[in-house]
């Protein structure tokens, strides 16, 4: 079977999404389909996947044409596609799901046995040691992954399109997964792997696509690459980007990380920042940089080893409301779950670290509140008709200075920003980079927690790449481009140590200098 | 024609109305609607007493006898209703309420019994005996609502379950504390809710009334009341801000516990007996029926005391001329559950329209 599509185009909106892309793949091939986030990979094979209708472009199975109005259709062509946030029902038991949703039937009731059954002899088949009776909750991430690449072939696919298949998977389960892609290759099962990550793409895959901005940069056969290639092709860039930041002075340290561990999101962590200097810390999505901080923050409790020195002295944060008082401040990712305060005015959210503070007698002072709060509306620039307005009404740039103004206020020592500028337009984003240099020149040490290379290059003056939950190097002032970054947050400098000029070196966590 | 020169004068009356009416029912939830349906019962009230009375005359005697009874025989619900809203808003549910006024009820009795009581037989008695008495039942109150909020925070328990299972320990434990318990109620106590000034009995309704003020001003003047909004409109949110969101949460239960205290104290005082198997059975859905029909989200976020205090009048207004048009009382319910549905409907389709 040969899946292949020519000439696909998609927009949303103004902005082409996916402009003329071809891709093709073949029965018993894994091929990597790379880019940054943005570039479309989502986009196209959520068209492949009858998620979405392409706008122009043909699809065509063994030279014949189809189209894919919905998920079922596509589906029905032999086409599987595993989302990254699985699409198990957690309650039900792995032969349930299997089956799902179109259980097969003995008179009125379901027919137990026959799934059962069926599960086992196709676990059997591949080698996949789960019991079909066991509840999906008691399986851990990587069988969730595995039987859900199963239920892909129970449903007879010929081509299966893995989304990110481990990106919350730890090196043990990634093995697993990857042993049950070889064998489904045996078979002849074509498979499409969306992934960051370099490594695993250089181990894995036969053929890799690189796309950028919407449109096809490169494809050929994985042996005739270098990852420092790949990471190239998908940032599109060879020279670095001229920085426009530049290093303030810095005062002493005041946060300090020693062998920080929780078991799982990350292992042996330890790192400095000092007063006045911007700490990027990077990696891909769920490599632990963000349990790292929240950790650090108290939000998981102090279930974590290792020690945290504030200006010397050891803290152990067992809430958020204890690292405050420490004088840490977190700005979390996830604006809208995570920050906002939808049934508050502008004015509370603004100051909701603070209420307490503000008060006349037994009441609270709605004024001194105000003086506060309008201090930070001028120095941050926020843009609003009415303090008293409920924060819903203001645009996402706006919430998100409202966001640190709460901080702000606060006075913190550390500021932690966890995606600062996630949900905000190209111009608030500027704004803000503007406001955390202002920041760390006024003696706050601040720490970007940021998977964007480019957002790490424009405010940080050096940067902290995390792969799989561990500090793999350290990039500044020169080794400080997106090249470099992405080549250590892919984990380069794991899976050749020795290839690349002896840059990446294990003793001292692979620094590039 | 000239127009006078712009003086910077006092504000209007109207203006000053104006403003207070938008501080009270236009922030937060808008209250228009609830306002509205509780004009419409008045209304309805003032035509079902005109056809009764048959006559203009005796509209307004009647009607302000009407209304005395609403307000005194709600006293409790009432109440009870002003701490359900802090637990609403904070996102929980407190169905404890009516069992939890019954075993304070009965403690107050334990307490106050000259006979039997406790204080009698350590020899207080009089004034005294009943300030301890009505201290003593705010604490065992504060302690009820506490045990509720530490096993809702520590136990993380979900509200609606811890509050169901200490509404059946609180009625039962006191069902069987009370089996051979006669008590008696010593008339000077009687007089904190029974006495009649200007020839009425209005002092629940003063309570009522002062609670309503005090209770306003902890939710809208302090940085409490704002906690609670936080931590009902986005729990992780409020954590991440520092804030102490089981602290906060202890808080309202306690807050509901209080309050069924006090409830507890006037009940006694005005009745001067409690039936152990029934008394307050039922306050909890019609204290969630007036916090619902006053506005409040039980989502958590959004909420109102006066809209708790309007709905509680509501329902009130309700049971009176379902009483007086002589519907029976079987069906009475059936209207009522119709209303609150009506009432929250109505609030839906005037905040879609915002």
């Amino acid at each position: 079977m040969e899946l292949s599509v020519k000439g696909i185009c998609k927009s949303f909106g103004a902005g082409n999404v996916l402009d003329g892309v071809d891709f093709s793949i073949r029965g018993g091939e894994i091929c990597a389909l790379l880019g940054e986030n943005g570039a479309g990979k989502t986009t196209l094979m959520n068209i492949i996947g009858g998620i979405l209708p392409a706008d122009a472009g043909e699809i065509r199975i063994d030279g014949r044409l189809v189209s894919f109005p919905t998920p079922a259709a596509s589906r029905q062509a032999g086409i599987a596609f595993i989302h990254q946030e699985l699409n198990l029902v957690n309650d039900l038991t792995v032969y349930e799901n299997m089956f799902l949703p179109a259980f097969p039937h003995k008179g009125p009731f379901l027919d137990r046995r026959l799934m059962i059954d069926k599960t086992r002899s196709l676990f059997e088949r591949l080698g996949l040691d789960v019991d079909p009776c066991a509840t999906v909750d008691t399986l851990d991430a990587s069988y969730k992954q595995t039987v859900e690449i199963a239920k892909a072939l129970m449903e007879d696919a010929s081509v299966i399109i893995m989304d990110e298949p481990t990106a919350s998977l730890t090196a043990a389960e990634i093995e697993r997964v990857f042993g049950m892609m070889e064998k489904l290759k045996q078979r002849g099962i074509a498979m499409i792997f969306i992934s960051h990550k370099l490594d695993e793409v250089m181990r894995i895959c036969d053929r890799y696509t690189v796309l950028r901005n919407g449109t096809l940069v490169k494809s050929g056969p994985v042996s005739e690459v270098t990852p420092r290639q790949l990471a190239s092709y998908m940032v599109g860039r060879d020279v670095s980007l001229t920085k426009q930041h530049t290093p303030a002075a810095c005062g002493d340290e005041v946060l300090r990380l020693e062998h920080l561990s929780d078991g799982t999101h990350f292992r042996d962590v330890s790192l400095s920042v000092r007063a006045g200097e911007v700490l990027g810390v990077t990696g891909l999505l769920g490599d632990g940089h963000s349990e790292l901080f929240g950790s650090v923050f108290g939000i998981w409790g102090s279930r974590y080893t290792g020690r945290i020195l504030m200006d010397g002295r050891e803290i152990r944060p067992a809430s958020p409301a204890e690292a405050v008082a420490c004088g840490l401040a977190y700005l979390p990712k996830n604006r809208k779950e995570n920050a906002v305060i939808p049934d508050m005015s502008i004015v509370d959210n603004g100051t909701s670290v603070t209420l307490t503070a503000y008060r006349k007698g037994p009441f609270f002072d709605k004024n001194a509140q105000g003086t506060v709060f309008a201090g930070q509306v001028d120095d941050l620039k926020i843009k609003m008709s009415d303090r008293d307005h409920l924060i819903t009404t203001l645009s996402g740039g706006n919430q998100q200075k409202v966001m640190l103004s709460r901080w702000l206020i606060a006075g913190p020592k550390v500021l932690i920003l966890d995606n600062p500028t996630q949900g905000v337009d190209v111009g608030a984003k500027e704004e803000i980079y503007t406001i955390i240099e202002t920041l760390a020149s006024s003696g706050i040490a601040v720490i970007v927690l940021s998977a964007e290379a480019q957002e790490i290059i424009r405010v940080c003056d050096r940067s902290l790449v995390m792969y799989h939950g561990e500090l793999v190097g350290e990039v500044r002032g020169e080794t400080m481009n997106e090249q470099s970054m992405m080549y250590l947050a892919a984990g380069g400098s794991k899976s050749r140590p020795a290839a690349q000029g002896g840059t990446a070196d294990k003793e001292n966590g692979g620094t590039l200098t | 024609m000239n127009q006078p020169e712009k003086a910077p004068k006092r504000p209007a009356l109207t203006e000053k109305l104006r403003g207070l009416y938008d501080r009270l029912f236009r922030r937060g939830p808008g209250l228009t609607a609830t306002l509205l349906a509780l004009l419409l019962m008045i209304v309805l009230q003032c035509v079902v007493i005109g056809i009764n009375e048959g006559s203009f005359a005796g509209l307004f005697p009647k009607l302000w006898r009407s209304w005395m009874n609403i307000l005194r025989n709600n006293a409790y619900t009432g109440i009870i209703a002003l701490g359900m809203c802090f637990v609403i808003v904070s996102g929980g549910i407190d169905l404890s309420v009516g069992s939890m006024t019954c075993a304070i009820g009965a403690a107050l009795m334990y307490l106050l019994d000259p006979a039997a009581g406790l204080l009698a037989a350590v020899g207080i008695s009089g004034v005294p005996a009943y300030l301890i008495a009505i201290l003593a039942a705010i604490l065992i109150g504060f302690a009820f609502g506490e045990l509720n909020g530490v096993l809702i925070t520590y136990g993380k328990i979900p509200p609606f379950i811890v509050t169901l299972g200490t509404m059946k320990i609180f009625r039962s434990v006191t069902q069987q504390l009370t089996k051979h318990f006669n008590p008696e109620i010593p008339a000077g106590f009687k007089q904190f809710a029974s006495a009649k000034i200007g020839g009425q009995v209005i002092l629940p309704i003063l309570y009522w009334i002062l609670i309503v003020v005090v209770m306003y001003l902890l939710f809208t003047r302090t940085a409490f009341g704002k906690q609670v909004v936080a931590v009902g409109s986005n729990e992780r949110a409020a954590r991440y801000s520092g804030m102490n969101v089981n602290a906060v949460k202890r808080r309202v239960y306690a807050i509901s516990g209080v309050m069924c205290a006090v409830a507890a104290v006037i009940y006694v005082a005005r009745i001067g007996s409690m039936d152990f198997a029934n008394a307050g059975s039922g306050y909890e859905m019609e204290s969630i029926a007036a916090v619902v029909v006053g506005g409040t989200a039980m989502s958590g976020g959004k909420g109102s005391l006066v809209g708790a205090f309007l709905g509680m009048l509501i329902i009130g207004v309700m049971n009176n001329v379902l009483n007086m048009l002589g519907v029976p009382t079987f069906l009475c319910d059936a209207v009522r559950g119709a209303i609150i549905i009506v009432a929250v409907l109505v609030q839906r389709r005037d905040k879609a329209g915002d």
